[in-house]
């Protein structure tokens, strides 16, 4: 059985604790957001995420979404907990007040983002893309599309798309073909077709607002050629409601591994009216502006599962009983010991517990920092947070999405032949968890975009931004009198993080290539050290706590110890991507081309 | 004929007669300027006194440092002509018109000194015109010396020479020009425009023409014939805009009319209506309201407008998007045979360039080499325009000639089985007009390492530095990294030379001939370092760098350094730490590291203190050497000269200075020889410094700028850096302070500010822009 109970204790710890959430009401908007509001948000979206959509995750794996005669039905509950859903207010959530949002910091909106992943990725999905299309909507439309549109994308009314991929061009948009030709009153027809349109057609809503990337007849060829159209399904009539059907539908459902619960669409447009979003043949830069929060957010989809993983494994763990402790029988009553006993089950359990606890620690700095980017009165502070939310997104994304693909599989390794079969769900969170590697930038292409563009730009002027606070804390607290070790052990990850930058560096510099045949492994080294760091500050808030009577002592001992196996068993791997970095592209480029 | 020149007239106070008169006086050497009495003037001498004026104003500097312009004597031409007795050279600079220029060589005659040398700087009229009518003395004497302008920096100097010019008259001028004017002299005939101008009138009115016949805007035409050809980014239009505009037309119908019937220029000599409408508005280039570009400050703002070369009306400047000329890279091939109109028009205007220089030998040039070094020196092209045939192959450019029903001239015809220059053993080679191939000869005394290297392998080599061997028991460290900034490896190379020349050599001499001496450290890689916070990494390199410095200053051989250019930072270092200084006398040399929030860390500190210390003209004490170091180090202060450079001490004034950027090597390695015997390394300074009370000080003085607006809030935290360091640190007056003590507390205040926001938020900024950011 899938268990899920929302992880509020360590949501708080990561929220006030590590990322001093007190701070956020100096940023603007924030004044009057307080802990003490934050936790009973929390709370609420603990009990929608355990009570309202954990009980349609396994069945909507199981039905999936239906194509009839160019209508998608979600499947079976799936309408009933998007109105709940709705009706609460979770879609407004770090919306924009001036559309009825509620304008919440990142800081929070993330983690709720992480139960909803948790309890239904499938589902996550379709409020997610209405939020990446209001975003793109609300920084670059003309007032008059936000006034008609955004109001009904804020409260859940209306639902939100991303028309990108078609089916010769995914990761390379330049390649695109969709047309958008002007029209005498201002908007354009768009004709072209889409694939993998995720929440592209579907019942939860009474309209869909479509973005979509194609090309004006007279636009240059490649990138700088594209612009974005926003596209309705249906076209509001002047008093804002739901008008004449738009020239596009749905052709196809993709069959996919996973995520079945959302409607995975190829869409058609045929002289479909839609209107420019931005400037001309800017469209790329215009879907990408919020890219830093979207693709933090598929990172999130890969810690929500982790999550669910993990806590379905641990009750598993704690109730299946196999085989006798090395150590001597732990349940003499019983025929056998429970496997938590086993080290080798231990060791998977806490793999995953160091992954879920140190993602969601680095997210939040992430996320925080999101905030800081929006909302900070200091332009210098904007900068920076601009600077590291660029350097870490790629990182957050490839790592998060990978490590919790891993942690999925690891869960389900716990239950043995109980995980692969379909009853506990165990191999479906496996099957949801695959495509956030894959969407929304392969990580391979974040590994490009980490060593390609962003470790150069400034000469490593994004680099700053985590390197010095890293460099700051092993310097304060390298004779730490209880982690000194700890903090030594990360120090020399930390050397073998900074090596990589510089052989990275250089090596690229003089051939690309050797940047990308580095990538992927500096991406893995530089998101495990990050975790670290996240792990050896947690672990000192933890001493701190400890040292007081008062103190929440099984969160904190709990976290040192998991502190501790980051830092001895998995932060150690970073030593081998060294080496491989250092051995640079030669044999993988040397291999003849016929010959693979 | 005298053997030397120990003074010099100059008649015309314009431009080029005062660029030449400044230039005269740099080398040492007195001057006499002279120029007419203009009329109802109260002061008689107010043009020549004027042109002073303007010289030590002048921007560029025409002078190299104040004492030179001492040296310029000024007078008019009806009270002073006897100034000019006792001249062993007298420069003629005045109207291009015969009638005056031989009025006034009669009156010359009468009173100079018989012997000497008299030259005229015209650009337009032949010699034989000149001389026509004039007595066999003076033909004997006379000779052109056509200098470019400024006169100071222009490192050309075409002269020709008549039939009756006596011979030892022209090498007694042409080694005065070449020694201490320090300018490469090409031997032209007596022919219209010469070389340099005669084929750069050709090329400008080419791609004049061929731009608006293609349709391009004049930033793809500058973009064109520009970089990818080795020609400066002004490119044509840009260029012409520097030159004026209206000077076109004039030489223009210079030429028309002295050029023989046959010559190519006649073909293209045609009158383009945009010209004149501009020349006829005032848009005569950046001396007038504007020009092919302008400077467009209306609105408050500063942005660049182009002229449509259709409508001629301005429009914003717009960067040209010319995909071929990336294509192409470096293959200048490849961006010819662009089958696009960039294509084309690069074509059409080098292939006929280079067509047009092949017609200039004999008429007005001995050999391609002359062709070539004109045009690199006279227009700063990169490669003359036999090196740019040879790059695009000559047998393919006659192709090409051909096909495009274009003329191919004998001597290009000649060529296409070969290539104009060749590499024979160690010996580079230059195809003559007979067909044969001879030895490209340096004047006597010049050694270049250009070709010591093609001579001879590296003694060490890594990719940041190379030592070679230079005979006669020296070596020269040479920088090879891209801007001669020093790294890692080049403080490891010198390392390992200095203990080479220990065990084999006798003296090292540090030179390269990039066009920077060195621009101090590798920034880029300082400031990557430091965003990754590899704080060790950095302080080792600091360190390494010092104690290599001071194991080049202590080495048990004479090391001697020989800067041109610009030599900044580390690299202003390492000359400090030479035995002595050979600099070419355009070196710009200065500690500039508080410009990026940092100060200097290779030793600069103590070897400035050093120097100021030893300087009697100071107070006594232990403040006064810290203030003056201060005083240059904490504005990054850099000379405009090699003289300069003594003024400030970056230079000794024991040190040497070379005029001829060609000569610094030889005289760098003869002033090591002569230091070998009896060679005894210095003694390490102790400095007593005046410790925290100096550096209250210093600081008080930094606060004073801020107060006023003229220092920043990070200047004054690398001031108080560098006043701590100047002044010693916790000392007392009563102690002494070690030399190692001093890079010790450079080191710890170089530390502590790259790791500041603003000073890396500096040195981003000038990597990306090549400017100071003032934060």
């Amino acid at each position: 059985m899938q268990t899920y109970k929302a992880p509020l204790r360590d949501m708080r710890f990561v929220l006030h604790e590590l990322h001093d959430s007190a701070a956020l009401t100096h940023l603007k908007g924030l004044e009057d957001v307080s802990p003490e509001l934050m936790d009973s948000i929390l709370e609420e979206a603990a009990k929608l995420a355990e009570e309202v959509l954990l009980p349609t995750n396994a069945v909507g794996d199981e039905i999936g979404c239906v194509l009839e005669n160019g209508v998608v039905r979600t499947p079976k509950g799936f309408k009933e907990a998007y109105d709940t859903f709705r009706t609460g207010g979770w879609t407004s959530l770090a919306s924009d007040p001036a559309y009825g949002g509620q304008g919440l910091p990142e800081s929070l909106n993330k983690l709720v983002e992480e139960m909803i992943c948790s309890a239904n990725l499938a589902f996550s999905l379709y409020p997610g893309l209405t939020h990446g299309a209001y975003q793109a909507i609300a920084s670059h439309a003309s007032d008059e599309l936000k006034d008609r549109y955004l109001p009904k994308m804020v409260d859940g009314t209306w639902s939100g798309t991303m028309c990108l991929t078609e089916a010769h061009c995914g990761t390379d948009l330049g390649m695109l073909r969709t047309r958008a030709v002007p029209q005498t009153d201002g908007s354009y027809l768009v004709s072209g077709s889409k694939i993998f349109i995720s929440a592209g057609e579907h019942d939860l809503t009474e309209n869909i607002i479509h973005l979509v990337l194609a090309r004006l007849p007279d636009a240059p060829k490649g990138t700088r050629g594209i612009s974005l159209f926003l596209v309705p399904k249906f076209i509001p009539s002047a008093d804002g409601r739901p008008g004449p059907r738009n020239g596009v539908v749905c052709t196809a459902l993709e069959h996919k591994m996973g995520i079945k619960g959302s409607a995975t669409c190829q869409l058609l447009f045929e002289d479909a009216t839609g209107w420019l979003v931005g400037e001309p043949n800017k469209g790329l830069a215009t879907m990408f502006t919020m890219m830093n929060s979207e693709r933090l957010s598929v990172g999130i989809q890969g810690l929500g599962a982790a999550e669910t993983s993990y806590q379905s494994a641990v009750a598993y763990a704690r109730d299946r009983i196999q085989g006798r402790s090395l150590s001597g029988a732990k349940s003499a009553d019983k025929a056998a010991d429970p496997i938590i006993v086993h080290p080798d089950v231990r060791r998977m359990l806490l793999t995953i517990r160091a992954y879920t606890e140190g993602c969601r620690a680095l997210g939040g700095w992430v996320a925080r920092e999101l905030d800081e980017m929006e909302r900070s009165n200091d332009p210098d502070a904007r900068k920076r947070a601009e600077d590291f939310t660029a350097l870490m997104t790629p990182v957050v994304k490839a790592l998060f999405t990978d490590l919790g693909f891993e942690a999925t599989n690891i869960g389900m390794q716990v239950y043995g032949g109980h995980g692969y079969i379909r009853d506990h769900g165990m191999e479906q969170l496996v099957r949801d968890a695959r495509i956030s590697m894959i969407y929304e930038g392969t990580n391979g292409i974040q590994a490009l975009d980490l060593v390609g563009r962003k470790l150069p730009q400034g000469a490593g002027r994004m680099l700053r931004t985590f390197f010095h606070p890293v460099s700051e804390f092993i310097e304060k607290n390298s004779a730490h009198p209880v982690l000194g070790e700890m903090v030594k052990g990360f120090s020399k990850a930390f050397g073998a993080l900074q090596l990589a930058t510089g052989q990275v560096a250089s090596a690229g510099m003089a051939d690309p290539e050797e940047a990308g045949a580095a990538a992927t492994e500096y991406l893995r080294l530089f998101g495990l050290v990050a975790l670290g760091f996240m792990w050896a500050r947690s672990a000192v808030i933890a001493v701190e706590k400890l040292a007081k009577p008062d103190a929440d002592a099984p969160f904190y001992k709990a976290k040192l110890t998991t502190a501790r196996f980051y830092m001895e068993r998995i932060l150690p791997q970073v030593g081998g991507l060294l080496v491989a970095i250092k051995a640079g592209k030669g044999a993988m480029m040397e291999m003849d081309e016929a010959a693979f | 004929m005298v053997a030397t020149i120990r003074k010099v007239g100059v008649i015309g106070a314009g431009t080029m007669g005062a660029g030449i008169a400044a230039q005269v006086a740099n080398a040492g050497v007195p001057v006499v300027l002279l120029d007419i009495v203009p009329n109802g003037a109260n002061n008689r001498n107010a043009l020549a006194e004027g042109a002073v004026a303007r010289l030590r104003k002048a921007e560029p500097a025409a002078f190299m440092h104040d004492g030179a312009a001492r040296l310029v004597e000024t007078g008019n031409l009806d009270d002073d002509l006897g100034k000019l007795a006792d001249c062993d050279w007298i420069v003629e600079a005045v109207l291009e018109r015969t009638d005056i220029k031989q009025a006034l060589y009669r009156r010359l005659e009468a009173v100079r000194r018989p012997g000497s040398a008299i030259s005229s700087n015209t650009s337009t009229i032949g010699l034989k015109v000149l001389t026509e009518g004039m007595g066999e003395a003076f033909r004997r004497d006379f000779l052109i010396t056509h200098f470019f302008n400024p006169p100071r920096y222009m490192r050309l100097l075409e002269i020709v020479s008549g039939p009756e010019t006596a011979a030892e008259t022209v090498a007694v001028v042409a080694g005065f020009a070449d020694v201490a004017l320090g300018k490469s002299v090409v031997r032209c005939e007596d022919s219209p425009g010469f070389i340099a101008n005669r084929l750069g009138i050709y090329w400008l009115q080419l791609a004049l023409i061929e731009a608006i016949d293609q349709g391009l805007t004049v930033e793809e035409a500058d973009a064109i014939v520009g970089p990818p050809m080795g020609i400066p980014k002004t490119g044509v239009f840009g260029l012409m805009d520097l030159v004026g505009v209206d000077l076109g037309p004039q030489v223009h119908a210079s030429m028309r009319g002295v050029l023989p019937k046959s010559d190519a220029f006649h073909a293209i000599d045609q009158d383009v209506p945009l010209i004149g409408r501009m020349i006829a508005q005032g848009l005569t280039g950046r001396k007038g309201k504007g020009g092919f570009y302008r400077l467009d400050r209306s609105g408050g703002g500063r942005s660049m407008l182009a002229i449509d070369l259709k409508t001629g009306d301005y429009r914003p400047e717009r960067k040209p998007v010319l995909p071929e000329i990336t294509a192409a890279g470096r293959d200048l091939r490849a961006l010819l045979s662009a089958p696009t109109k960039a294509g084309t028009y690069a074509f059409r205007v080098l292939a006929q360039t280079i067509a047009y220089a092949a017609t200039l030998i004999p008429e007005a040039a001995g050999s391609i080499a002359d062709i070539d070094e004109a045009m690199r020196l006279g227009y700063a092209w990169r490669w003359g325009p036999f090196e740019l045939a040879d790059k695009l192959g000559s047998a393919w450019l006659v192709e090409r000639l051909t096909a495009e029903g274009m003329t191919v001239p004998p001597l290009l015809a000649d060529a296409a089985d070969k290539s104009f220059y060749r590499l024979e053993g160690a010996r580079r080679q230059y195809l003559g007009a007979d067909g044969t191939y001879r030895d490209l000869v340096r004047a006597p005394g010049v050694v270049l390492l250009e070709d010591v290297k093609l001579a001879s392998k590296p003694v060490l080599r890594n990719g940041s530095a190379s030592l070679w061997d230079i005979g006669d028991g020296v070596v020269c460290f040479e920088f090879t990294s891209k801007s001669n900034s020093l790294d890692d490896k080049t403080i490891a190379l010198l390392g390992r030379s200095i203990e080479l020349v220990k065990q084999k050599y006798k003296a090292l001499v540090i030179y390269n001939e990039g066009s920077n001496f060195s621009l101090g450290a590798n920034l880029g890689l300082a400031l990557f370092a430091a965003n990754i916070a590899a704080w060790g990494e950095i302080d080792k390199a600091l360190a390494t760098g010092q104690q290599t410095y001071k194991a080049l200053k202590y080495a048990p051989f004479p090391v001697v350094a020989a800067p041109a250019g610009m030599a900044l930072g580390g690299g202003c270092e390492i000359v400090l730490h030479a035995d002595a200084v050979q600099a070419h006398a355009e070196t710009y040399i200065g500690l500039v590291e508080c410009g990026v929030g940092l100060i200097p860390g290779w030793g600069g500190c103590g070897e400035m203190l050093t120097r100021w210390k030893a300087e009697p003209k100071l107070p006594r004490g232990p403040m006064p050497a810290p203030a003056k170091v201060f005083e240059t180090v904490s504005v990054a202060d850099v000379s405009k000269s090699a003289h300069q450079a003594i003024e400030k001490k970056f230079l000794r004034p024991t040190d040497g200075i070379s005029m001829n950027r060609d000569r610094l090597l030889a005289d760098a390695k003869k002033r090591a020889l002569a230091m070998v015997d009896g060679y005894v390394p210095p003694k390490p300074p102790e400095f007593v410094l005046p410790g925290p009370a100096g550096r209250v000080g210093l600081n008080a003085a930094a606060e004073g700028f801020h107060r006023r607006g003229m220092a920043t809030d990070h200047d004054l935290v690398v001031a108080d850096a560098l006043a701590e360091v100047l002044c010693g640190g916790d000392t007392d007056i009563i102690d002494t302070v070690t030399e190692q003590q001093m890079l010790d507390l450079e080191r710890a205040a170089f530390m502590r500010l790259v790791r500041t926001a603003p000073t890396l938020a500096r040195i981003e900024f000038t990597l990306e822009t090549g400017k100071p950011l003032r934060n």
